[in-house]
């Protein structure tokens, strides 16, 4: 099912519409006769706020196997890696100013730490292998004494590639290292038990699964030297670590959709398994067609695929009203090559090839059909347009 | 602001490209590869004036839409005009974003290539590629 007769979206790694049960659950606590109250006060109505509130972590707190006080409500997925890294690495600045994270992270990871590099903090950036995937020990190889924190994504916007969180979380914990996880990809669609798991910050949003937009949560794990500093101050909400008035509406409604993701995960997992391998056996016979990821470690919800000989950007046009992505979204305005895919070691030419095709509950069959086709036809027009490599 | 990236002119000139391609008996083939693009122009010459045109391009929509917007403006024209083809106006007239100057300079090149080719060209008819 398209959101519009006139397109085919494809992008639900960059967006999901909200789902119809979350809009259900929100929109009467915007308005007058609805719980529109400030959740802090503590009359009556502020009371019925506060517990829309509790109810979402509820669901979000089961959703992710861990406790209600260990979530932070925050604007979104950005907003919540930039809480956990920055705020992570000031707090524990004392015992040692020394990062590691990943060149293929999302620009909401990698740019709080070219901005904590800036303020003197030192950062080692690990290259995976060609599947994406990082290694273990290389991260064990990289951490020093004075490493403090760790950030991996774990399933990544731009490939799908899943990282093993819990063998990397695990060489963390054993070296007293905090391990944060930009999880914006997985949550509700991939399971993650945190009582587990050897986690201590995740970065979530309610848009990648069919929540509004403007809310998010951080995962900060109930244990000794796991802290955040606040980012900004005004308030003592949330324990002073992300002050200012709870969106309740919005909250409610990531809760909701937190509910249904885990209740209908498995059944959207095989949707998506089985339109990821229609849509790659459509296309894979294709000369110089090649898959971003590996076909075992990636996330079915997600497909980048480059060819050779095709130029990007006439590539994107020429698939309209296939609406797909060549990067993240975010930067899907740059011509530049992807630095994720240049990381798994893609030439510039194929990087710049790049496109994404990401799945959702509401995509059909037919729309992948249309999408093979579309593909089909748009690389052999571009390619009987493209004059020879010799004048 | 629609966000489109793309100008009406550049998308109806990609999406409908028909003098893309190749002529049969060409008397003039240039190609130009540079800053990360390739663009081929090939022409007949009748006296003074130019047939018919055709283009191949590997490059962004803006390049292969200026390309056949100049196939579609040049045919039927004094081959002295080609040396004054401007990327500059046609870049204006198809509302190019500043940053694509490069690769439709590319063209500009392209176009001027062919219009020596045509001055040095003693016998049109002949491929000079």
């Amino acid at each position: 099912m398209s959101n519009s007769t006139d397109i085919v979206y494809l992008d639900y790694a960059a967006s999901t519409p909200v789902d119809p049960r979350v809009i259900e659950v929100m929109t009467p606590l915007f308005g007058v006769g609805g719980d529109f109250a400030n959740p802090s006060s503590g009359h009556l109505a502020g009371r019925r706020s506060q517990q829309h509130v509790a109810r979402a972590a509820e669901k979000l707190a089961g959703l992710l196997g861990c406790s209600e006080r260990e979530l932070v409500w925050t604007s979104g997925a950005t907003e919540s890696d930039n809480l956990a890294i920055a705020g992570a690495a000031r707090y524990r600045a004392d015992r040692g100013r020394h990062l590691v994270t990943m060149p293929t992270e999302h620009k909401a990871v990698s740019d709080v730490f070219h901005a904590l590099e800036q303020q003197g903090f030192e950062v080692s950036w690990l290259y995976p292998a060609e599947s994406g995937v990082l290694d273990p020990a290389e991260l064990e190889a990289a951490i020093r004494p004075d490493t403090q924190l760790v950030s991996i994504m774990h399933v990544n916007n731009e490939t799908g590639v899943i990282q093993d969180i819990e063998a990397l979380g695990a060489v963390c914990r054993a070296r007293d290292v905090l391990f944060h996880v930009d999880a914006a990809q997985s949550v509700g669609k991939l399971p993650i038990d945190l009582a587990s798991l050897p986690v201590d910050l995740l970065s979530t949003t309610a848009h990648k699964v069919y929540g509004p937009k403007g809310i998010g949560a951080l995962y900060v794990a109930d244990r000794p030297g796991c802290h955040v500093e606040p980012l900004i101050y005004g308030g003592g909400q949330q324990g002073g670590r992300r002050p200012g008035t709870l969106a309740v509406p919005l909250i409610a409604a990531f809760g909701a959709a937190a509910g249904v993701a885990m209740s209908e995960m498995q059944d959207n997992y095989a949707h998506l398994r089985a339109l990821n391998d229609r849509l790659w056996q459509g296309i894979r016979d294709l000369d110089g067609v090649v898959r971003n990821g590996g076909e075992d470690s990636t996330f079915p919800g997600i497909l980048n695929v480059s060819i050779a000989d095709v130029e990007g950007e006439s590539l994107l046009l020429a698939l309209e009203p296939l609406c797909v992505a060549t990067g993240s979204a975010c930067n899907s305005t740059s011509s530049e090559p992807s630095p994720v895919l240049r990381a798994i070691g893609r030439s510039d030419l194929l990087a710049q090839s790049a496109i994404r095709f990401s799945f959702g509950r509401p995509t059909t069959a037919a729309e992948v059909d249309f999408a093979v086709a579309r593909y089909r036809e748009a690389v052999t027009t571009l390619r009987g347009i493209a004059p020879g490599l010799v004048a | 602001m629609t966000g489109d990236p793309y100008s009406a002119g550049v998308r109806e000139l990609f999406a409908a490209p028909g003098h893309a391609g190749d002529l049969e008996k060409p008397d003039l083939r240039v190609q130009i590869n540079d800053q990360g693009v390739r663009v081929a122009l090939a022409a007949t010459i009748d006296g003074d004036i130019i047939g018919s045109l055709r283009f191949r391009a590997w490059g962004c929509p803006h390049l292969l839409a200026a390309a056949e917007a100049f196939c579609r403006a040049y045919e039927g024209r004094p081959v002295s005009a080609l040396q004054a083809f401007s990327a500059a106006d046609l870049m204006q007239t198809l509302a190019v974003p500043r940053e694509k100057l490069g690769r439709i300079l590319v063209l500009e090149d392209t176009v001027r290539s062919l219009g020596q080719s045509v001055r040095q060209s003693p016998e049109p008819g002949k491929d000079t590629d």
